[in-house]
């Protein structure tokens, strides 16, 4: 008999979720502890999804909302890296979905206050699957930072949201990517909810400058390591022998 | 799969935001013209209504809000207690102005898993909102079925294992609320 089972997760490099400096988690994050049980079918086999939902321009947040070839506002960025596995196993077929803030720090969203100026070429919305080798890439605008109410105004390091579907539903992952360098990333609290400094630094977009100096735009690198999946094989053996 | 020690850390989770609508479900605010359609709007396709059952409820932060700007996913099995791939995955948010969710879906079978148990009919929930550092995780059983046997509700020694079923409203419609704190704390789940 094989028994699949997802490798436990470590919340030691997994952000608090009762963090009161995130003022927000006050009155969501649950109290009790979690239960903790052998994965199933469920948590082992997940969603797929297939290259015909992925239109032409969806990882280009460049061109898929400019109107009458207007370009938004910003200087462009690529963000590219894989999808892997603890493992080191690259995950094809990985849905990654992003989505951020303008250049100005202002997202496209009716619930944001912020008073910087909406970009009519810029939804700040995009999407991929990941290749054979687990790679993708976006090509985008450098998102702003911006102020938000949390124990007075409070600014966000520059970031990009990331959701990723590996191949498992209990691999499903929703993260940020930060930037190499910002200065606001040290006092940000989401960020502070991570104790362990290599997880957190795990976050950060690493410049690289090689593909940076070959193009027209700055490139960062951002990998992403989804759980593994281990298999162990029990022998069928009659009780008593 | 392997069986050798993995090398790398999971990355670790930060929370969805406010605005996951952009990335997630762009149809809802009026971004309408990225993508045809929001990921998950039907879990499966082709049925008829006579099929579908209705799962609807709120969730309740700690001063008993039900909030509307939490985004929920689930994943299940079909009905003969069989996994697709490209079927059984739905995401939704609460109306804004009713605050309540509404999956509608078919109601999965059981089935016996890889380890050779047979788990009860239910469905895989996640909840990602603001507030939330990492995804939640919860699971929706069905009042009316056998459950006493399921691998996981058997492990569950906690008064309030009952926030885990779905209380059966008609035939064909079920209430589902989940509480993220307070007396009645939803169990969540470390999956």
């Amino acid at each position: 008999m094989n028994v699949m089972s997802l490798i436990v997760r470590n919340y030691n490099k997994q952000p608090e979720v009762d963090f009161p400096d995130y003022k927000s988690s006050i009155f969501r994050a649950p109290k009790n502890k979690k239960i903790s049980f052998p994965s199933s079918d469920t948590e082992i086999l997940g969603p797929t999804f297939n290259k015909n939902i992925i239109g032409e321009l969806d990882n280009n947040l460049t061109l898929n909302f400019a109107k009458n070839n207007n370009s938004p506002l910003g200087h462009k960025i690529i963000v590219y890296g894989t999808v892997s596995d603890q493992f080191s196993n690259p995950i094809e077929g990985a849905l990654i979905e992003i989505w951020q803030a303008n250049s100005a720090g202002k997202y496209l969203h009716d619930n944001d206050e912020n008073p910087a100026p909406i970009d009519p070429n810029f939804a700040g919305c995009g999407r991929c699957l990941t290749s054979s080798s687990g790679y993708y890439e976006f090509l985008t605008i450098q998102p702003g930072p911006y102020p938000y109410p949390n124990r007075g105004i409070e600014w966000r390091p520059m970031h990009i949201h990331f959701s990723i579907f590996g191949k498992s539903f209990g691999q499903r992952l929703i993260t940020q990517m930060y930037f190499e360098g910002d200065p606001l990333i040290k006092y940000c609290p989401m960020v502070n909810s991570i104790s362990d400094g290599k997880a957190k630094k795990s976050l950060i977009g690493v410049l690289d400058t090689s593909r940076s100096n070959t193009q027209n735009l700055l490139a960062y690198k951002f990998n992403i390591v989804l759980r593994g999946i281990k298999q162990t094989y029990f022998e069928n053996r009659r009780e008593g022998l | 799969m392997t069986t050798s020690k993995e090398n790398l850390d999971e990355t670790p989770f930060q929370t969805a935001g406010p605005f996951l609508h952009i990335g997630c479900m762009p149809n809802t605010i009026k971004i309408d013209k990225l993508y045809q359609n929001d990921l998950g709007e039907t879990p499966f396709k082709n049925k008829n209504e006579s099929e579908l059952i209705t799962i609807e409820g709120s969730v309740f932060d700690g001063n008993g809000v039900a909030l509307d700007d939490v985004m929920l996913e689930t994943w299940q099995c079909d009905e003969k207690g069989e996994y697709k791939e490209e079927s059984g995955f739905a995401r939704f948010i609460p109306n804004n102005l009713t605050k309540k969710f509404i999956l509608k879906t078919i109601k999965p079978g059981s089935f016996k898993g890889f380890d050779g148990k047979i788990h009860s009919p239910h469905i895989s929930l996640s909840i990602s909102s603001r507030g939330l550092n990492m995804t939640l995780n919860t699971r929706i059983y069905f009042e009316g079925d056998e459950l006493k046997n399921d691998p996981l509700l058997s492990i569950i020694n906690n008064c309030n294992v009952n926030s885990l079923i779905a209380k059966k409203i008609s035939k064909h419609s079920y209430l589902f609320d989940i509480f993220l704190q307070g007396e009645e704390e939803t169990i969540f789940l470390d999956i």
